[in-house]
């Protein structure tokens, strides 16, 4: 298979020079086009992420040299340090797995499927594709879509904040009817509390020791900012509460909850703590309605999580394995039966 | 007869078999448990139609037929419950006390060989035995989504997130909604039964009181919770007590 992948990747490179080769989402198809009017290759497709920028590319047979040395010319490549390469069934090998999540900094990550199939799609559309990656990527986008669908690898969150997520929608079902207070406005209850925004939270309260990042925060996200000394009275309105400040007592005690449990009803109240030290007095989940859950907590289901993918990818590597070879197969008769 | 109400028994059987293993082996919920149960229905019912064609009347003279439609009120209120709020996990809590209603009431002597058929009704009697059954059908289904709850509470309480039981249960809202919302329908069902009761020709004895008692309960419960509020464990748990105890109106039979 005259195919040839060259890439650098999260593993391979830092963040400063995979930036240097990241190519924006736009200009993907312009960039794959491009590439083709060099001597040698006839189709390309560049995919860009975060973590990784590859180029995949066609050849006919006597050319794949040619083609590989105007490729790294023409992306500026001076030394081969941060990148990798690989031709044939192997770069296809390479392809299935990153389309799978199984190259990706998270592994089991399904984000790649799609980005990948953009960057195909632009290639596409900028007609830089033609009968051999065509096939290729197609047959990739099928063999990611079985390893999803016969293995574990995308099983469990992998993030503080998708388990917090998990964890509130097993509680009240559907967030649309939650009201939530963020309290210190750090990064960790940002991404938190934009996740929970996502799935649609009804309001969301923003309280801080600075005021004016507490408001910053709120707008950000459309929600109220609550003076830090007052955060309390709206404590009645809450059924989620991320805590995350820079504390070094905690600002949640037992008597605030009991202040309010009975204008509360007693409902259900779920209580992230991801501050280190601890913003919430652990004597608050002994409350019968709360539930608290502290970042080492949400961490041992992180690392579940990951431990259970990390024992999948055998198994995915068997389908992979399997599936390059029935598509060499294929391939190889369908060669025969045209030179014949 | 006792063959037709085996394959009742076994159908709700195979439904309960098939929720334990979509939970064992993490394959999320089983519509098949769902189909099993409403075949099981249909053939509860067509035994139910014999038997009230033979008794001329609404077939709750001896302990089989009681027993029998028990567990056809709990395969009715499964079967609403689970397509309104989408508990179909409560099949596998709820199938297994089917089978083995179903299969106590086969047993020889459960159920009269030659029923007598009335000529004369009493309109009330069968409207407070019918209705009584339905409530018990209602509030030992919202027993059962009690009991989930209080299962999936000490899970989250133990930050306990790995088992295929934790995965598979739904959320806590819609088992608190669930229970609350059955109880209420079996109070309901249990007022007019008692009301009935209260108009039968005959004297309901004391039954009738241990009813009115538990009646009592169920109300002063859904008050407490409607106006003052209780956590949902402690509602949980006192929905689960009270249907026990409840059940001292059928030894008092």
């Amino acid at each position: 298979m005259n195919l040839f992948c060259l890439g650098l990747n999260h593993e391979t490179a830092p963040v400063e020079v995979r930036e240097r080769f990241a190519v924006p989402l736009d200009l993907l198809g312009k960039r794959s086009q491009a590439l083709t009017q060099l001597d040698g290759v006839s189709e390309a497709v560049v995919i860009s992420t975060c973590n990784r920028m590859e180029v995949y590319v066609a050849s006919q047979y006597e050319k794949l040299e040619i083609a590989e040395a105007n490729l790294k010319q023409s992306l500026g490549i001076a030394d081969d340090e941060h990148f990798y390469e690989c031709k044939s069934d192997n770069a296809l090998k390479h392809l299935c797995k990153v389309v799978s999540g199984l190259d990706s900094m998270v592994l089991g990550e399904t984000e790649i499927f799609g980005q990948v199939k953009k960057a195909y799609q632009s290639a596409l559309e900028s007609s830089a594709t033609g009968g051999m990656l065509n096939k290729v990527f197609q047959k990739s986008f099928g063999v990611g879509k079985k390893v999803r669908s016969q293995t574990l690898i995308h099983s469990g969150q992998t993030s503080v904040g998708s388990v917090a997520l998990d964890l509130a929608e097993k509680i009240f079902n559907d967030l649309k009817h939650c009201t939530v207070m963020v309290i210190g406005a750090g990064e960790m209850s940002r991404t938190t509390v934009h996740s929970m925004i996502l799935r649609g939270v009804k309001k969301v309260y923003v309280t801080n020791r600075s005021l004016e990042n507490a408001e910053i925060l709120a707008a950000e996200v459309g929600g109220e900012a609550v003076p830090f000394d007052e955060w309390d009275k709206v404590l009645a309105e809450v059924d989620v509460v991320i805590s995350s400040t820079g504390a070094t007592e905690p600002v949640v005690r037992a008597q605030h909850i009991e202040s309010v449990r009975k204008k509360r009803k007693y409902r259900p109240l779920f209580m992230i703590d991801i501050a280190m030290p601890r913003d919430i007095d652990p004597a608050v989940g002994e409350f019968e309605e709360v539930y608290l859950y502290d970042l080492d907590t949400l961490q041992k289901q992180v690392q579940v999580s990951v431990a259970k993918r990390a024992a999948q990818v055998r198994e995915c590597e068997k389908i992979i394995d399997e599936e390059v070879a029935e598509i060499i197969e294929y391939a190889r008769k369908a060669n025969q039966h045209r030179k014949q | 007869m006792n063959y037709i109400l085996i394959a009742a028994a076994v159908l709700s059987g195979a439904a309960g078999l098939l929720g334990i293993r979509s939970i064992t082996t993490d394959s999320g919920r089983s519509s098949w448990t769902m189909f099993l149960m409403a075949l099981s229905f249909v053939v509860q019912l067509y035994i139910l139609g014999i038997r009230g064609e033979q008794r001329g009347s609404c077939p709750l003279s001896d302990p089989g037929e009681i027993l029998m439609f028990l567990g056809w009120s709990l395969t009715l209120f499964y079967l609403v419950v689970g397509s309104t709020y989408r508990v179909s996990l409560l099949g596998v809590f709820t199938a297994p006390i089917v089978t083995a209603l179903l299969l106590i009431a086969s047993m020889p002597g459960m159920l009269d060989i030659h029923p007598v058929h009335k000529n004369v009704s009493d309109y009330w009697w069968e409207m407070h035995t019918a209705l009584s059954v339905l409530s018990y059908g209602a509030l030992a289904i919202g027993s059962i989504a009690a009991i989930m709850f209080i299962v999936l509470d000490g899970f989250l309480k133990k930050h306990d997130m790995g088992s295929g039981l934790f995965k598979t249960m739904p959320p806590i809202f819609t088992l608190v909604s669930s229970m609350v919302r059955l109880t209420v329908t079996g109070v309901v069902f249990l007022t007019i039964g008692l009301v009935s009761g209260l108009m039968m020709s005959t004297h309901g004895g004391i039954h009738l009181w241990i009813a009115a008692v538990v009646w009592l309960g169920y109300l002063l419960l859904l008050g407490i919770w409607y106006v003052r509020g209780l956590t949902p464990k402690r509602m949980a748990m006192l929905i689960v007590s009270l249907f026990i105890a409840s059940l001292a109106v059928f030894g008092a039979l």
